[in-house]
């Protein structure tokens, strides 16, 4: 028998307005963002705002790119006037040189957690060796400690092996972070796949890495991706450690120097919300560049289900 | 082809012991059936043989070779598992073609021998295809292919068919047993399915609680059974089994008497075991029908004897019987089986 039609048209409408909430909570202060990266300084602040540009302009953008051909001086600083968009902040011209140190960590710490944890995941989900839980255990609560409290005996560390100012710094940490959460990530996935299908690769003729690189490897693409993505992410965005440990423009970072706009004598919104754009265009292109292979179900016929 | 010696074999898993020190040659070409019930031993010798389960204790060696620790990707042996293990990112070829691909065998060698297979089991229109879009049947298949097209000396099958139904489970132990006929390799085949060890084993070796209860041939196993664990484990329906003890060269419960060909000696306590199908009609047991089960070849009755001892009979379906009809047949002393009742082996 049909339902009744008043309760379909309720969860319908329940459905939907809930949907729309839940996407204006999650991509109201995007598009906020990129509205207003296209808007003059007077547009930002105008009451009530402009949602949408009135008249949309690129100077925002084209402030950042020429801004490594203008030298900001105490005396040069005010020439510029912040409600028309001329304005540029002391630091403008280090944005470019910190996206692409963010870049390099972000791409190191990817490649590099990603093979460290690989390996130790497929080491402790498949190999049966004495001590593999404690392993388990050990890695995962070194993640109990809030990063926080890791900031002084970081920065010691660091210091002590002289890569204070370097983006070795923060690539090394930042694997500190990232690779026991994703050692944990791998080896719940790893050990969802058939052991039958391991049997069947040893037997085939793999070893361990041929196992791990024709088998496991092959049905993880999700979690490695997942993976990749998180890690990625995580030096992206990572703000306190970069403060600490990097001191120069050479080895700071998006976020670093970002914020550092906010903190200069006068703060354009317009330009830091430009900014704010370019800071999250990696990470998008990363996500619809790999969203095609978060897919489930790749382990379906392998054996009998 | 080649001989699998175990040698006091042994695995154990902290205090409890999976196999216990097991003795067990395999001769080239054999066809050996490890049979018994879940938990008795027969996958984890199995997965011994293959390198899968590391050895506790013991040795164990192909032909004159002792391989107790080489790893299983240097054992040169395939294996056939219960749940198929085909790679799902792969297809049929490259599945088949998988274990020649890691020995580095050249493309148009891999071809030709994917193929040749593939022709050997009819698989050739599924060659294109990913494991989820085969049945049960075909996935077996190629999971035979994949080994068999390695052409190893030996062949280790871990309850192959158990997650078949039955008609092709039939037609599986038909292509099984002719590639064993083909190949003339040594296989080493686990199965707790009494009819398919009965039907492709060269040798039995029925297993319980990590030990072999009996070693022998199929016929052998279910002639002279060695002890009431294999004589109760082999046969369909099960061999009954009655307590009683020996008087005056006869088995003897109350009023339940049979003579014996071969007594043990006076006053002994045992248990004999009498083969549903070991009786003939119009004999001197007088018995009461109390169930009837026509299987439309054969019929099984389930009698109270004299003395009140409960036996199922397996007879031939011309034997017209209901429920609260009288009976009486006939018992050959030669088809009986006597078991100390104390230590439950064969007298």
């Amino acid at each position: 028998m049909k339902k009744p039609l008043a309760p379909r048209v309720t969860r319908a409408i329940l459905l939907t307005l809930f949907s729309a909430l839940f996407v204006l909570y999650v991509a109201g202060p995007v598009a906020w963002l990129v509205s207003s990266s296209l808007q003059s300084e007077a547009e930002i602040t105008r009451v009530p705002p402009n949602w949408l540009p009135q008249n949309p302009s690129i100077a925002n953008f084209e402030a950042i790119f020429s801004a490594a051909d203008r030298v900001v001086t105490y005396e040069n600083r005010r020439q510029g006037e912040a409600l028309t968009s001329t304005f540029l902040p002391s630091g403008a011209a280090n944005l470019l040189p910190a996206m692409r140190n963010s870049l390099v960590i972000g791409l190191w710490v990817a490649a590099l957690n990603l093979l460290l944890s690989v390996t130790a995941a497929y080491a402790i989900a498949v190999i049966d060796f004495r001590g593999r839980r404690a392993t388990l255990y050990t890695v995962l609560a070194t993640r109990v400690v809030p990063d926080i409290a890791l900031v002084v005996p970081l920065f010691l560390v660091i210091r002590n092996l002289g890569l204070i100012n370097s983006l070795g710094a923060l690539v090394v940490t930042y694997l500190a972070i990232t690779v026991p959460f994703t050692i944990f990530i791998l080896i719940s996935y790893f050990e969802g796949i058939p052991r039958d299908l391991y049997r069947a690769a040893r037997i085939d003729g793999c070893g361990h890495g041929r196992a791990l690189w024709h088998v496991y490897l092959p049905l993880s693409l999700p979690a490695l991706v997942a993976s990749l993505t998180f890690a990625f992410l995580t030096s992206w965005n990572e703000f306190v450690f970069a403060l600490v440990l990097t001191q120069n423009v050479a080895a700071q970072t998006l976020p670093i120097i970002i914020s550092g706009f906010i903190m200069d004598f006068t703060t354009s919104f317009s330009f830091v919300n430009a900014a704010g754009v370019i800071a999250i265009i990696p990470p998008v292109l990363m996500a619809v560049v790999f969203q095609r292979y978060i897919v489930s179900g790749l382990t379906a016929g392998a054996v009998k289900g | 082809m080649a001989r699998i010696t175990c040698a006091a074999l042994t695995k154990s898993y902290g205090a409890v012991l999976a196999v216990d020190a097991l003795d067990l040659s395999i001769g080239h070409g054999e066809f050996m059936v490890l049979l018994g019930p879940s938990g008795c031993g027969k996958t984890t010798t199995l997965n011994m043989i293959a390198g899968l389960e590391e050895i506790s204790a013991g040795r164990l060696l192909f032909d004159e070779t002792e391989v107790t620790w080489t790893p299983p990707h240097k054992r040169e042996v395939a294996m056939v598992f219960q749940s198929y293990a085909l790679y799902p990112n792969k297809t049929v070829r490259e599945n088949i073609a998988f274990p020649l691909r890691l020995r580095g065998q050249s493309a148009p060698e891999i071809d030709r021998a994917v193929g040749a297979a593939a022709e050997q089991l009819e698989i050739t229109h599924l060659l294109g295809r990913r494991p989820n879009e085969l049945s049960g049947g075909q996935r077996q298949r190629v999971a035979l292919g994949r080994a068999i097209v390695r052409k190893p000396s030996v062949f280790l099958m871990d309850e192959p068919l158990s997650n078949l139904d039955a008609t092709l489970r039939l037609s599986m132990r038909g292509l099984i047993k002719r590639l064993h006929q083909e190949l003339k390799a040594t296989f080493v085949y686990v199965t707790h399915d009494q009819a398919e060890a009965m039907t492709l084993a060269d040798r039995i070796a029925v297993m319980k609680g990590g030990l072999i209860q009996q070693l022998d041939t199929p016929e052998g196993i279910y002639e002279r059974p060695a002890n009431i664990f294999v004589a109760g484990f082999l046969g369909s329906p099960p061999i009954n089994l009655v307590e009683g003890v020996i008087a005056g060269g006869a088995f003897t419960r109350g009023d339940f008497r049979l003579a014996l060909t071969n007594p043990p000696e006076e006053g002994r306590e045992v248990v004999l075991g009498l083969r549903p199908e070991d009786v003939s009609a119009g004999g001197d047991v007088a018995a009461r029908v109390e169930l009837v089960s026509p299987l439309g070849s054969e019929t099984h009755l389930d009698v109270l004897a004299e003395g009140g001892v409960p036996l199922t009979l397996r007879v031939p379906k011309e034997w017209r019987a209901a429920p609260g009809d009288g009976l009486s047949f006939g018992i050959d002393p030669a088809r009986l089986h006597i078991f100390d009742k104390a230590s439950e082996t064969r007298l």
